[in-house]
């Protein structure tokens, strides 16, 4: 041996005069089944060099005589090995028992699955690779049981619709709450350019979905009480990539690029049919044959049916969009450091004209162990953004709006080559080529943590941190968009939010006999602050010059608002021979936001579970291999809809006169105003059978929120039209079903499974009125209905004989405002998702559908287009070709009018039939990636790690009966109780995209 | 071994008594209400934003409810709220009714604030006349508020004390008509007593309050007094006359010597009104336009003069787009709200003369000043009915795009001969719904007619 070994260093020392390492190898096994690890971190023992296993667990390393290997692999006990040994140095790795329980990531900590009596949901980053999607938010769709997580519109970084568990709340927000390592970030949207009623930006997304190790969502009373006054909606835990002890360096660089299309696009009807059914109109309404709009234009008319053109503006808006990501990431570390680095450029392309988003991202994860008690650490992330912010949606001067309203039959381009505009609505290429719309961003979310161990069972840990969040916009609209009538006009502003925060825990740890006990007591200390800044100018000399300072009259204005949080928080969990588990939490929130006389709210819970699973008894039925039983029942609170002083008796400034200051009363004061309080109950049983190849998740929960914060409307005589009261209530209740199959565990083709579904019943129990919400009050409020209900008139059916729609007529005297009723609503009945994994040899497939059922969707779209001419200056669906004409003719849609007495597409109707309310259910194949891993032998070669390629594809399949473009939808995102309302919205691309990683 | 488990604890209870003014925040851009009128600069800005209120209902919504509901303007766009003043057949919930009636008791709040608290402001700076003007100014925009509302809606709770708790309003039930124009006229007595004599044109002075007084008193019918305020302010010819030509009033820098109260919009406090009228090309909404009748009246030279400068027209292609221009700062925003001009003053003394026999000839001068502005011949008119028409008829054109056309054929009980509303219920606007809703004591108290 030591003759071999001696011949290798010298030929070695031959080739080069410092190279005087063994090139060694071998095997990494699994002592369980002797299968191959791969993945196995070795690194030469107090050097940075290392190398990884290939998928067949082999490895190839160069090290110095007499040194040591270390091998580790999460999951299984780390071992060492003289590089002296025998070669081939195979290794088999003994499974970490203790590291085998899977840990979860809870508030305030980390704990055992099994010990868990709540109910939560995680998602890991292998769940969530490959999807081209800016934020993690939109990853979870899918993924989490009771997790409802919708896009808005196709428009890249834009708002998310995520619920867990139902809504709670009319007017506080209903998002989630996000903890980012340890950091309660800001979610609220800081771009103000207008968009109709889209929300424009997801704040989520400044954080890069590849640094994320886990997502964590903690769904019940007893998971989120200990996050108090912000925990009713649920929690968002999101876990950033950390560099493992005693690794060696990994390098990563990911790249994809995707290609995005709509797979449907708006069609309307051509000239002609629009001078027929114009034509058709006028004959309708009682005009004379001879005087047709569309007649020849030698008798005075618009020329004949057959001589309209036909321009068609819809293709001019779509595009094939582009995708592009590009990230490098080092990770590693030894016994005494640890870190992460990662750097993301990404950018995307809407596929509708002209919106993009680009971001720029880094972080750094560090962690450095100072004495054998005292480590430090940081996550910080830096993170850049840019948007071409471009409206959509409920606006006349939007984009889709632009191209899809107008009359087909007229002209783009005036005779003299400007641009034509009709109506209200802008020019669609000169809104596309003038929009001028800048939203760059700045975000800063960084921890620094201390933690001690002052005994080996007790640590105090105390965190600094800090959310920083600018939004720079600048737009400017030129005079050949409306926006920019008559002489151009501009702003820019400056958004700023910033979280300030400390935190100190103090944990203590320690298994007493069979007794396992936990406590963790803390406090923290919050302030936001927040800033708005803002500037004007109308009039410009010139199309090119562009900034205010070249403006003829320029105006501006500024505000700020702080608000403080000071909290305390314990909980304690007991665990006795690991079968009965019970823990408690509890936090007491000071908010400067409340009430002076209910200035701080309570918030406890309670969680116990049975695992009956480990009783004899059942272990003698020898069927599961873990039957839990959970419990758990708490309060939580919602404060994110009272602003910084909104229980305060205030008057204002800016109510000028004159080119003065002048004040006013603005509201009146409530002392006793606080936070929205919702009780949870909810009760679960984890089951494991077949060697826990099945693993079924249930859960029932049941939650009230009451003290929901309204504006409860005053005596409009004393002046004011209301006050923010605690006064209403809402309800969800819901069930939810997560299966967990590893269905093929051995043999070549090894094939992993998780399907869920969810229900939610939500139901609001107590208001002070009904009032409405949306555009046209097309949602209603009201005791004994579910949120986002639509109120509508019900078309029964067109009457054969006349061609007029008859409507529900409720109380038998014709239709009045009495007859508009509640014909349904937003909500699915049920949804979820099914995600399967398969592998064979070095290939992997993965493939994700969502799927959501009996939800409507209000198709504002049609709404507009079949409108039987009271539009005049908006075009026609073809549907409107299917309006009754001629006695016997059976359809849905009235013959054409414009008497507003047929309520046909008028009158007391105003349109508002539920003609254009349809079923959005759907199911689609959200993701679907086929990928390839290279074998080491090929990439050793090469110095390479790693590789691997993938193929994907993102919505390449949806099943709808929805005729709108997207049945995912949601155009008034900005507007509160709104949802699956449709309105000229960039449909959810089509995508196809390729990747590679590589690892060094 | 404890101890190190107490000076943990220490640690954490440190950290948070550190800060304990965390939670007692004040606001940066608002006041408490107990300090918003303390001295004289509070007090004066209150007032200016009690004129900011009256801005907020006049901008607008209260131009529209004169004249959409009648025969010279129509909505030509896809909200149902305007559809329903234009059709006449508003319901309850209309957003319209309900705002300008908000924005009108804000008015009223903001103005009772500063009568019941300006008195006793103690700053020596601040002296007892200033005071006078300060309180004459909120009287007078309480009665405009309160006139306002009883034109439109019909007797109103009548508020004249500061909101301070949600209960300062109880018990304070709908007037009768009469009982709000009194209070009307008591607010108006007031101010004509503090303000100054000057001819400041967008604050309230005691001609303002006078002009307002001869129009109160035309709504009900005290000819006699409506005569008298009329000619109190006519004979004031340094201040006040009749500026020709016609859109002289309308044309920038405005306040021309013909007008007795507008409020004044400027670039940082902007009207946008102009925005509802003028033609997409223009970059409006064009959704107010004049009626095919109004265009075809107000061209005839016989009837409109060198009032046909109220519209405009562009071309495009070969569409062309007529449109009101009352409202034309599309570029500064600051055209102003028209409340009361010389040449109403005229036609309010010319009708309360109509209606006293043997001052039929007085009022037909009346009328032929304010003919003679718009370059049209004299009318030589005899009978009083015929001479009322006459007047009517003027008025319609003369303020076709302000706030009187339909308040001027409600008061007449001619708006069913005129425009065919049989139904007089429809003749008031209702009460909003949510405020017969959120008010217990207007239940069962709606205008009837309305649900």
């Amino acid at each position: 041996m030591q003759k071999i070994l001696l011949t290798v260093i010298l030929l070695y020392s031959g080739l080069t005069a410092y190279a005087q390492n063994v090139t060694l190898q071998g095997r990494v096994t699994s002592h369980e089944d002797n299968g191959p690890l791969p993945g196995v971190s070795i690194l030469v023992k107090g050097t940075t060099t290392g190398t990884t296993t290939d998928a067949d667990g082999r490895y190839r390393i160069d090290a110095p005589p007499g040194a040591t290997l270390v091998f580790n692999f999460i999951g299984f006990q780390s071992q060492e090995v003289s590089s002296d040994a025998t070669q081939p140095i195979n290794i088999t790795l003994r499974p970490d028992s203790r590291q085998l329980q899977e840990i979860v990531v809870v508030g305030y900590g980390e704990q055992s699955r099994k010990t868990i009596t709540g109910s939560l949901a995680s998602v890991s980053a292998e769940a969530i690779r490959n999807i081209p999607a800016p934020s993690p938010d939109q990853l979870l769709q899918g993924k989490a049981a009771g997790v409802q997580v919708t896009a808005n519109s196709g428009v890249p970084g834009g708002g998310i619709f995520i619920r867990v568990r139902g809504t709670n709340s009319v007017n506080a927000g209903n998002d989630p709450l996000y903890v980012v390592d340890g950091v309660f970030i800001n979610n609220t949207n800081l771009i103000r350019t207008g968009l109709g009623n889209q929300t424009p930006s997801n704040p989520l997304t400044d954080i890069n979905p590849s640094d994320i190790e886990s997502i964590e969502v903690l769904k019940d009373a007893n998971a989120t009480a200990i996050y108090g006054s912000r925990g009713a909606n649920g929690v968002v835990i999101i876990t950033t990539k950390r560099g493992q002890a005693n690794t060696a360096a990994r390098i990563n660089f990911n790249t994809y690029q995707g290609w995005s299309w709509a797979p449907k696009k708006f069609d309307v009807v051509n000239g002609q049919q629009l001078a027929e059914l114009e034509n058709e109109l006028f004959l309708n309404d009682g005009g004379a044959p001879a005087q047709i709009p569309y007649r020849d234009r030698a008798v005075g008319g618009a020329g004949t049916p057959q001589e309209q053109p036909t321009y068609n503006r819809i293709d001019d808006l779509f595009r094939t969009a582009r995708t592009s990501s590009y990230e490098l990431a080092a990770s590693g570390g030894n016994d005494k450091t640890r870190y992460y680095i990662g750097g993301g450029y990404f950018k995307q392309e809407s596929i509708v004209k002209p919106s993009e988003f680009e971001r720029y991202s880094l972080r750094i994860n560090l962690d450095q162990t100072i004495t054998d008690k005292l480590q430090i650490g940081t996550s910080t992330a830096l993170t850049h953004t840019w948007r071409n912010v471009s409206s959509n949606d409920n606006n006349p001067a939007g984009v889709i709006n632009s191209g899809l309203f107008p009359r087909s039959n007229l002209p783009v381009y005036n005779e003299d080559g400007t641009f034509a505009k009709y109506g209200n609505f802008d020019n669609h290429i000169a809104l596309i080529e003038n929009l001028n719309n800048d939203a760059s961003g700045n975000r800063v979310i960084s921890n620094l943590y201390g933690s001690y161990d002052i005994l080996p069972e007790l640590t105090l840990r105390s965190s600094w941190s800090i959310d920083f969040n600018d939004m720079y916009e600048n737009n400017y609209s030129n005079t050949l968009i409306l926006a920019g009538q008559p002489r151009g006009a501009a702003t820019s502003s400056l958004s700023r939010d910033v979280t300030l925060l400390n935190e100190q825990t103090l944990t203590y740890h320690k298994t007493l006999g069979q007794f396992n006990v936990q406590v963790i007591l803390g406090n923290t200390i919050q302030k936001n602050t927040i800033w708005r800044t803002q500037l004007s100018g109308l009039q410009f000399p010139s199309n090119s010059l562009e900034t205010i300072a070249s403006s003829a009259t320029q105006t501006g204005s500024s505000q700020k608002a702080e608000a403080g949080l000071l909290s305390w928080f314990g909980k304690a969990g007991l665990t006795f021979r690991d079968k009965y588990i019970v823990d408690a939490s509890f936090r007491a929130d000071g908010s400067s936001r409340f009430g002076a006389s209910n200035r701080w709210g309570y918030f406890p819970s309670v969680g116990v579970a049975w695992r009956a699973g480990e009783e004899d008894f059942v272990k003698n039925v020898d069927v599961f291999d873990e039957l839990k039983l959970r419990a758990s029942i708490g309060i939580t609170g919602n404060q994110a809809g009272i602003s910084e002083y909104a229980s305060q008796g205030l008057w204002e400034g800016g109510n000028n006169y004159l080119d003065q200051p002048g004040t006013a009363p603005l509201q009146i004061r409530n002392a006793n105003l606080s936070w929205e309080e919702t009780r949870q109950w909810n009760v679960g049983i984890d089951i494991g059978v077949l060697q826990n190849r099945l693993i079924f998740d249930l859960n029932y929960y049941d939650k009230y929120t009451s003290g929901l914060l309204l504006n409860v409307p005053v005596p409009r005589k004393l002046g004011y039209a209301s006050q923010l009261q605690n006064y209403g209530a809402v309800s969800n209740k819901g069930l939810e079903l997560t299966i967990t199959g590893n269905i093929l565990q051995s043999g070549p083709l090894k094939w992993t499974s998780s399907f869920n579904i969810s229900t939610n019943k939500n139901r609001i129990e107590k208001l002070a009125s009904s009032f409405t919400s949306g555009s046209r009050d097309i949602f209603l409020l009201k005791e004994g209905e579910p949120l986002y209900a639509f109120w509508l008139y019900k078309q029964r059916y067109v009457d054969t004989q006349t061609g007029d729609a008859v409507y529900e007529d409720l109380g038998g005297d014709g239709i009045t405002v009495a007859d508009r009723q509640i014909v349904g609503d937003a909500w699915p009945d049920f949804f979820g998702g099914f995600n399967n994994t398969l592998r064979y040899g070095n290939f992997d497939l993965t493939a994700s559908l969502y799927f959501e059922q009996g939800a409507k969707i209000m198709n504002m779209n049609r709404f507009f287009l079949v409108h039987g001419g009271t539009q005049r200056n908006i075009g026609y669906y073809p549907e409107q070709l299917e309006r009754w004409q001629k006695p016997g003719d059976v359809t849905d849609i009235p013959r054409l009018t414009r008497v507003s007495s047929s309520n046909n597409y008028g009158g007391t109707v105003q349109n508002l039939s539920t003609r254009y309310l349809e079923d959005g259910s759907f199911i689609r194949l959200r993701t679907v990636t086929l990928g390839y891993t290279l074998p080491a032998t090929l990439l050793s070669r090469y110095r390479l790690a790693s590789l691997r390629v993938y193929v994907s594809g993102t919505n390449l399949w949806t099943a709808t009966p929805y005729s709108g473009l997207d049945p995912e939808v949601n155009s008034q995102s900005g507007v509160a109780n709104t949802k699956n309302f449709d309105w000229a919205t960039v449909p959810q691309p089509r995508t196809i995209q390729a990747g590679l990683t590589l690892g060094f | 071994m404890k101890s190190r488990y107490t000076t943990a604890l220490a640690a954490l209870i440190f950290t948070a008594s550190a800060c304990s003014d965390l939670l007692d925040t004040e606001p940066y851009q608002q006041l408490a209400d107990g300090t918003a009128i303390i001295d004289e600069g509070s007090a004066r800005a209150a007032l200016l934003g009690a004129y900011s209120n009256a801005q907020a209902y006049y901008s607008l919504n209260y131009p529209v409810l004169g004249y959409l509901p009648a025969d010279n303007v129509q909505f030509n766009g896809t909200l149902n709220q305007y559809l329903q003043v234009d059709q006449n057949a508003l319901t309850a919930d209309n957003v319209i009714i309900t705002d300008t009636w908000t924005q009108i008791y804000k008015t009223i709040n903001a103005a009772n604030n500063v009568i019941a608290l300006v008195p006793d402001v103690l700053d020596p700076a601040f002296t007892a006349t200033e005071k006078e003007q300060v309180t004459g100014e909120a009287y007078f925009l309480r009665a405009l508020g309160y006139f306002d509302l009883a034109r439109g809606w019909g007797g109103v709770p009548v508020v004249t004390q500061p909101t301070r708790q949600l209960t300062d309003g109880l018990g304070i039930k709908r007037s009768t008509l009469d009982q709000t124009y009194d209070q009307v006229l008591a607010d108006l007595i007031e101010a004509e007593k503090r303000l100054p004599e000057t001819a400041t044109r967008n604050r309230a002075v005691k001609n303002a309050a006078r002009a307002l007084r001869a129009r109160l008193h035309l709504y009900r019918e005290q000819w006699t007094e409506a005569e008298t305020y009329a000619s109190e302010v006519i004979g004031n010819t340094a201040a006040y006359t009749l500026v020709k030509p016609y859109k002289t009033f309308f044309t920038a820098p405005f306040l021309s010597p013909e007008s007795i109260f507008e409020l004044s919009f400027s670039t940082a406090d902007q009207n946008n009104q102009w925005n509802n009228w003028y033609p997409s090309q223009l970059g409006g909404q064009y959704t107010l336009q004049p009626t095919i009748g109004f265009i075809t009246l107000v061209n005839d030279a016989s009837r409109g003069g060198s009032r046909k400068t109220l519209i405009g027209s562009v071309t495009t292609g070969n569409a062309t787009a007529v449109y009101g221009i009352l409202y034309n700062r599309d570029a500064q925003r600051d055209d102003p709200a028209y409340i009361i001009r010389l040449a109403e003053v005229y036609l309010i003394r010319a009708e309360a003369r109509a209606h006293q026999s043997g001052k039929e000839a007085d009022a037909l001068d009346d009328l032929n000043a304010v003919r003679s502005r718009a370059d049209l011949t004299n009318l030589n008119l005899t009978a009083p009915a015929d001479i009322l028409l006459a007047i009517e008829a003027e008025r319609s054109i003369e303020f076709a795009f302000e706030a009187h056309r339909w308040f001027d054929l409600v008061r007449t009980k001619r708006a069913d001969d005129v425009l065919g509303i049989e139904d007089e219920r429809k003749w008031l606007f209702p009460i909003p719904f949510a405020e017969i809703n959120a008010d217990p004591d207007l239940a069962n108290d709606q205008n009837p007619g309305y649900l």
